[in-house]
Parts: C-alpha cells; structure tokens; sequence
C-alpha cells in the first residue's frame, strides 16, 4: 500500500515495486488511505507524512490502534530528526527522506516484508542462491558461502532489486549510507563487487552481477 | 569627539570670558564705589574746614596748616569753582614703598582770601579691600565653574544612562535572539522615541528574518519531493532495455546531478536547523569516541587510498553536543581529510581533554582565509565532487556550541584545530 499525494511519485514507485512483483496499491490522501486501510490487509504501508486531509503520522498512530500487522515505512521531504523519532516511536519500521532511489525503498520493504513473515520462511532465494536473513547465512546449493557484512548487504540488495540497473551511487549509498558522500566518489564499490562476484563463482552460482558499461550492475539470471 | 567633552568644551569657551568679564565688572564697580564713597567723605571733610576756616579767619588772620593728611595755605591762585580730585602715590617710610592716596584740590576765597586746600586719604585699605574682594571673587567664581562643571557632567551622565542601555542593548544584538530584545520606556522624551523606534525596527528585522528563515525551510523542504520525482522517473527510465549507452549515462548525469542538488538543499538545511538551535542538548558526547567510530567507517577509504593516519587520543573532549552535530562535525573534518588527500598521504589526528586536531596531506593549496568557512565558496578547488558547504557546517557547529576553529597551512599539511571557546560573547559569522 502506498500513500503519497505526488501523483508522479506514487506512479514511479508502483511501476517499480511492480516490476520486483509486489502487488501494490496507491492512495493519495488522508481520508482514502483510512478506508482502504480500515477495510483491508496490507503486508507493508509506504506512507508519507505530509498528506491531503492528514498527517502520514496520524495513520501510524491509527494502524498501531487496530494492532495492524503491516509494517510501515514512512517517506518524507522533511528530513527533520524529530519527524523521524516521532514516526518509529509511534510504531513506524522503517524512515526514508526523500528524495531516495526506487531500489532502496525496495530493498526496504523487502527486509520489512521478511521480518513481518512470521509464519512463512524467513529464507530469501535467488535461483540456487539462498539467504537466511536472521543468520546472516548464505548458500549455493547448499554449500554456505562466508561473505563478509559488506558483501552479504551488497547480495541481498542485488536479490531485492533483482533484473534491475543499480547505479553504482544508489549501491554505495545503501551499503555505506550518505556519510560515503564526504569521503569518496564511489569506484571503491568496484572491489567488493568484485569480491563478491568471485566468492558465488567460487561456490558455484552462475553469473549473475552484470556489469552494465560505465553504468552500474544488474544482477540478473537472463 | 564624546558629547559630553563637546558640552564641557563649548561651555569652557563661552563661560571664561563670562566669568572674566562678569569679575573684572564687578571689582571695577566696587573700585569705583570705594572711590565714590571716599570723595564723598574728602567732600564733606572740606565743607567742615571752609566753615571752620571762616570762623578762624574772620578776624584776619592768615592761616596755615601743612600736615600729610591736611595742607591749607594762602594762595594767590584763581578761585576753582569745583574741586578737583585725583589719586596721586606719595612715598611712605614705614612701608618703604608709594601708597597710592586721594587727594582733593581746592583754592577756595575765605574773606577775601584764597587758600589752597589739599585734602588726602590713603588708599592702602582700599587697595587692600579691592585686593581681597579679587582673590574672594576668584575663589568663588573658580568653585562655581568647578561646581559647574561637576553637575554638568554628573547630570550629563545620568541623562544619557538610557542612551547607554539602548546602545549596549543594540551592540549585543543577535539576528537569532531580537525577539526577545525590548527597549523600555525612560522618562525622557527623546529616548522614548528612539527607542520606540528600536523597537519597532528590531521587531521588524525580526520578523523579516523569521519569514526569511521559514522561506529557505520550505523552499529546501518543497524542493525535496520534485527532486524525488525526478529521481525517480529517471531511475525508471533507466531500467529500460532500449537505451543506448549515450542515454544511459545523460541519465546516470542527471542522477548525479539532482543528487548533488538533494544534498545541498540537505546542508543548507542542516545549516537553518543549527542556526535554529534545533539541535539543543544537554548530553555529553566524547569527541574521541566520535572520532574512532569515523576511522573506522572510513576504514576502508582509508585503506583504498593507502593512507597513513597516526592518532593520537590523549583524552576524550567531552563536550554538550547533539549526536548528530557531533558527528557531522568529525565527518566533514575527516572526509575532508580523506577526499582532498593524495594515494599513500598522512592524516594526524590527536584529542584531548581540550583540543581536537586533524591534518593532512593534500595537493590542494592552502585554503585562502577569506574562503575558509565561507559556503559554496571552495567547491571549484578540487577535482572531486563537494557541495562547499561542509566547512561552512563545521564552522557554525563550532560558532554555536562554544568552540573555535582554526585552520593552519604548515610543513605541507592542513590542519584543523578544534578547541573550548574561553569567555565567549556571542558572536555571528
């Protein structure tokens, strides 16, 4: 479920939350998104704070007051610490300023879907590549692979945003988070991709990081 | 010039000759009226001995008096109509000196016969008199200028006391702080006024930096949800199968170009926020820790970039200051150092109780001090991406939570240090 009054964004994120097989729908005020969420179940509710009619935080509060499940992930402009502590302390999962790369949200909600998944198994998989999350274990065919903390965030956010281009600063931000901005510009991630690459061929998974020219990566089995 | 010097000054040129003029007036009149009252007495003196010498002449004699005070003696002079009176000096042996006297002349015809009279009073007691009236007329002239001038600057300064108020009051003046700024009511006119008008205008700065201030928010913050927009159809667009690697990378360009826009609406936010005072704490946060957690994020930049960093934790620099700003505040130092280093390059860091230091090795030259500090001043320096703002942040960290930052090009290293601010006022960048 997603509640974002920019038309234009709510079409992006469906479009590509779509495309990685979510089944998704979108609301764009206050008042609809309390029907839909009053009448329905929902695994995940991307919600923005500054709404028709609402505050996003007031939908927190009101999933928290039905004991929904879901879990939530709030998206705003207002980068603001405090919109942040008031949104997890209400219940909220997760917090993402905008603007942020499709492929985070993505990998967001994946994690949120994952952990939510109580009674479904908790284990990740990409062909014969398998993570379980909890573990931080990874196996091809079975056998486990050892990556380091780097390398299994770097898989993981390959597998959720699977058969896409990732820019190479969308990766660097996810891995390393915004602090990388200051320090680098971000041909470091070209080692641990590297690294990463070698130990799944080691192990004996098929190619699947593409290296799109001068571009960024795909991981893809097509 | 001081208002008050100018007051004394004018009062000092016209009041001098004043009270000169006033003194000389006063002891020429009282002169005169000694003199006046003297020839009164000189007058009557004579009136007694021409009617004494009627009588003592009556029967014919002549007669004949020569003494220092009195002189009469028969004449053959014409008979003065009016007596004549002047001052003459004779000389007196028991001073040893001229003593001034008044004298009356007069030939007058007494039964026929002209006498010459001469009549004399000394002087010398008027002479002191008039001496003792000058020094007593200085005396009080001199107090009373003296007095004068006292009061006039003692009043001077009570009068101007709410002056003073207004001018401190304005001198410590802070954008950030005006509204609680007043100017009160004094019990004069003139200052009322003014410092209504104080009011009025500090209101009015005020109020104008307030918009001003919520304007930048929400234009930062209204900025952020088209960027989002934008970011996202691209990423969108890029997902297509079609796209010939020209297109991808004008697409991967503007991705990082809206980026380098996104963050920096982010600083210049984070810049508003610390002006705000919106990160207020009363923790205590320990630089040294802060700075250990940063090596060690940036280990692997580190490592990437071959570069030596010596540190050097003599203690931990426990300072009140928000996490966040703390952090921001090590990773600009750091990541600068990091970012503007060369492969195989030095970075020093040493902390203690009250001073933080960073340098490093750079290709750069040093930062020219009109520049340091300054925003968006120093992004076209280097060949590496940067939104200028991050010394600017540092520098507004330090402002606001009573730290210093200094930055020093020496044996080929930049450094910053960082120390406690001793006795601060309030200063503004």
């Amino acid at each position: 479920m997603i509640i974002e009054d920019e038309q234009a964004l709510q079409e992006s994120i469906l479009k590509y939350l779509d495309h990685q097989g979510f089944v998704c729908e979108a609301v764009s005020d206050f008042l609809q998104a309390k029907d839909k969420l009053a009448g329905f179940d929902y695994d995940c509710i991307v919600v923005d704070i500054g709404l028709p009619y609402g505050s996003g935080l007031d939908l927190v509060k009101e999933l928290k007051y039905m004991e929904s499940k879901a879990g939530i992930i709030i998206i705003s402009a207002k980068n603001a610490l405090e919109d942040k502590l008031a949104g997890l302390d209400l219940g909220a999962d997760d917090y993402l300023a905008k603007p942020f790369y499709l492929s985070e949200l993505t990998s967001r909600i994946n994690a949120i879907i994952r952990r939510r998944n109580f009674s479904g198994n908790k284990v990740i998989a990409f062909n014969e590549i398998k993570l379980e999350a909890e573990a931080q274990l990874v196996t091809v065919n079975d056998k486990p692979v050892v990556l380091t903390d780097k390398e299994y965030q770097l898989l993981e956010y390959f597998i959720a945003n699977r058969r896409r281009l990732l820019t190479k600063a969308a990766i660097a931000e996810h891995i390393w988070g915004e602090e990388y901005l200051h320090v680098s510009n971000f041909d470091f991630i070209y080692s641990q991709i590297k690294n990463l690459r070698k130990k799944l061929l080691e192990a004996g998974s098929g190619d699947y990081i593409k290296t799109v020219y001068r571009a960024g990566y795909r991981f893809t089995d097509q | 010039m001081k208002l008050l010097t100018k007051t004394t000054f004018y009062f000092l040129i016209t009041m001098v000759p004043l009270l000169a003029m006033a003194g000389f007036y006063l002891v020429n009149q009282f002169s005169k009226e000694i003199n006046y009252r003297s020839d009164n007495e000189l007058v009557s003196d004579e009136i007694q001995w021409i009617q004494y010498l009627e009588t003592a002449v009556a029967n014919g004699t002549t007669f004949f008096l020569k003494t220092p005070e009195l002189s009469i003696f028969p004449t053959d002079a014409d008979v003065d109509e009016y007596a004549t009176i002047t001052t003459t000096y004779s000389y007196s042996k028991t001073k040893n000196e001229d003593i001034p006297y008044r004298q009356l002349a007069q030939v007058v015809s007494i039964s026929g016969n002209h006498y010459q009279i001469y009549i004399r009073q000394s002087q010398e007691q008027k002479a002191a008199l008039e001496s003792d009236v000058k020094w007593i007329m200085l005396f009080v002239l001199a107090g009373l200028f003296a007095a004068t001038l006292i009061f006039n600057w003692a009043i001077s300064k009570r009068l101007w006391k709410p002056f003073r108020r207004s001018l401190n009051k304005i001198r410590s003046a802070e954008l950030q702080k005006m509204e609680d700024m007043h100017f009160e009511t004094t019990n004069t006119e003139e200052f009322n006024e003014l410092n209504a008008s104080l009011n009025y205008m500090t209101g009015k700065i005020y109020k104008d930096y307030v918009n001003m201030k919520e304007f930048t928010e929400n234009a930062a913050h209204e900025m952020q949800t088209p960027v989002a927009v934008v970011l996202s159809k691209l990423e969108l667009l890029l997902q297509d199968n079609n796209l010939e690697d020209d297109q991808v990378q004008s697409i991967l360009q503007s991705v990082t170009a809206l980026q380098r826009l996104s963050k920096l609406n982010e600083g210049l936010l984070l810049l508003a926020k610390i002006e705000n005072n919106q990160y207020e704490t009363t923790e205590k946060v320990s630089l040294a820790e802060i700075t250990k957690k940063y090596v060690h994020l940036f280990a692997e930049f580190i490592k990437e970039k071959q570069l030596t960093v010596q540190t050097n934790y003599q203690g931990e620099f426990m300072i009140s200051l928000h996490p966040i700003l703390a952090g921001s505040l090590i990773n600009n130092l750091l990541g600068n150092a990091i970012k503007y280093n060369y492969t195989a390059g030095l970075i020093q860091i040493s902390v203690s109780e009250n001073h933080f230091h960073i340098s490093n090795t750079s290709l750069l030259k040093p930062i020219p001090s009109e520049k340091l500090f300054k925003r968006l001043k120093n992004s076209k320096e280097s060949p590496e991406s940067s939104n200028g703002l991050g010394l600017a942040i540092v520098k507004k960290i330090a402002d606001v939570n009573n730290l210093r930052i200094t930055y020093q090009f020496e044996n080929e290293l930049h450094s910053f240090d960082l120390v406690r601010e001793k006795g601060r006022k309030e200063q503004t960048l």
